[in-house]
């Protein structure tokens, strides 16, 4: 009897074990006991994910293999993966979406001015109480909303959210980045009088970057998701 | 307990030195005890605005390696005997002094007199680092211009995060006619920018290049800048006095009109 219908492979996470789908399961069970017993030494006590490969299991015989494993060896199973690669990206698109959903819909405070040199990087929407200066920058998942007048660079939605936005009192900024669309400011501003301060909104639209005074339309237009 | 205040501003050619040297006297002549920092180590000059350049043997690089007692190493000024200079070193570079060294001597200086002042070099390196690193205070200097502001943004940042939080701001080469004209920022403008308190602003004053040529600080003069520089000492030492309004008429003319509006 050739012993080849079960392989043992290390990859990123643990072990990927592949098992021959033509012969019975019994015997699959049994060459896997025995490749664990061989190889148990070598894996003393290590914490491992497995991974089965090339045969479907159903639950139930994929808990005996799985016993077999920790019966006859000190490994330590951590979990069963599914190398399906569809499941796993749409199950990390659904992660991405929640965490994406979590920044922007939960914020955190900053007070004071931030000045020329210096970065503030934030996991969720920042609301900043102060002026962000000319040189000065914040990069946000989530909005930005400035409670004073935004002069520096900030870059809202930071992993592709183009739904974020930037608000603040007085909107100067020098390069608005919201997504992955850049807006810079015009460059003769530095001579031009300066806007009136009222409260402004970033926004993109149609691959645009806008701004427009907060409006109660523009308020109502707003989608927190 | 005397007060550690640093004169910095990130860009150079603003100002620093001879604010140094008339603060410096303006507090003398005030009857505070002095002592002038040259922290600028590679390039000293405020010996040289002082006047006090032929009398330097020690500096302060020999007192940190200890080739002399601190003593020594302090010039007495020619007019007022209550102010002295430490000297920076020509021939060493910025690093040959760490911010634990330039700290323990302004602990020990502390003792002794009412103000240390420390003549800030230009930039953000190590220089900037040994010059800040016993401050209790820190006056930033800028003039009216994008170029300097920015730096001084910089500055105030730095000296935030090194845990400096009172900073007063000296705007300096003020041009009223230039601003009266709309090319020059005005106080104002400069001090919204930067956010924090003004302690003087200082005219441009033919003057200053005079007085620091021959080495005589022109604080406490009759001339704009030297009542403006005496005015910044006397508001370091407490005194409020409100800033001087270089725009005559004019202003007096916007407070009418400002009265005005409060009366409305």
């Amino acid at each position: 009897m050739t012993n080849n219908n079960v392989l043992i492979k290390g990859n990123k996470y643990g072990l990927t074990i592949i098992l021959d789908k033509h012969v019975d399961f019994e015997i699959v069970k049994d060459q896997l006991k025995d490749k664990i017993v061989e190889a148990s030494k070598f894996f003393e006590k290590a914490k491992l994910a497995i991974t089965f490969e090339n045969r479907e299991l159903t639950n139930d015989e994929q808990r005996e293999l799985i016993e077999v494993i920790t019966n006859h060896s000190s490994i330590n199973v951590i979990c069963v993966m599914d190398n399906s690669e569809k499941e796993e990206l749409h199950f990390k698109k659904k992660l991405d979406e929640k965490l994406q959903e979590l920044s922007f819909n939960t914020g955190q405070f900053y007070k004071g001015t931030l000045r020329s040199g210096q970065l503030l990087e934030v996991e969720n929407s920042i609301i900043v109480i102060g002026d962000i200066n000319p040189g000065a920058k914040i990069i946000s998942k989530g909005n930005i909303i400035v409670i004073g007048s935004l002069k520096g660079t900030v870059y809202a939605g930071a992993g592709g959210n183009e739904n974020a936005f930037v608000v603040a009192l007085e909107m100067l900024p020098m390069q608005i980045k919201i997504g992955d669309i850049i807006a810079r400011s015009p460059d003769n501003q530095s001579m031009a009088p300066k806007t009136n301060k009222d409260p402004h909104i970033a926004f993109v639209d149609q691959g645009n970057i806008f701004i427009e005074p907060l409006s109660k339309n523009i308020i109502n237009e707003i989608n927190l998701m | 307990m005397g007060e550690v205040i640093v004169i910095t501003s990130g860009k150079g050619g603003v100002g620093k030195t001879t604010t140094s040297a008339n603060i410096g006297t303006g507090l003398a002549m005030l009857d505070k005890k002095v002592v002038l920092i040259d922290a600028d180590i590679g390039l000293r000059n405020l010996d040289v605005v002082l006047g006090l350049e032929n009398r330097i043997v020690y500096n302060l690089i020999d007192v940190i390696e200890g080739n002399c007692r601190l003593r020594q190493a302090l010039i007495k000024d020619k007019k007022y005997s209550n102010l002295h200079l430490l000297p920076a070193a020509q021939t060493k570079d910025k690093a040959a002094v760490t911010p634990e060294q330039m700290l323990k001597l302004t602990e020990s200086l502390k003792e002794e007199f009412d103000y240390i002042i420390i003549d800030c070099p230009a930039g953000i390196e190590q220089g900037f680092k040994n010059a800040i690193a016993g401050a209790d205070k820190a006056l930033v200097v800028t003039t009216p211009e994008v170029s300097a502001i920015r730096d001084a943004d910089r500055i105030i940042g730095l000296l935030e995060a090194n845990e400096i939080r009172n900073s007063r701001l000296i705007v300096n080469r003020l041009r009223m006619d230039m601003i009266r004209r709309g090319d020059m920022m005005n106080i104002n403008d400069v001090v919204e920018i930067l956010a924090i308190d003004l302690i003087g602003a200082v005219p441009d004053d033919e003057n200053v290049v005079i007085s620091t040529n021959n080495g005589e600080p022109l604080v406490g003069n009759e001339t704009l800048s030297g009542k403006a520089f005496m005015n910044i000492c006397k508001r370091i030492t407490g005194e409020d006095i409100p800033i001087i309004d270089f725009d005559g008429e004019k202003s007096f003319m916007k407070k009418l009109r400002n009265m005005m509006k409060f009366g409305n």
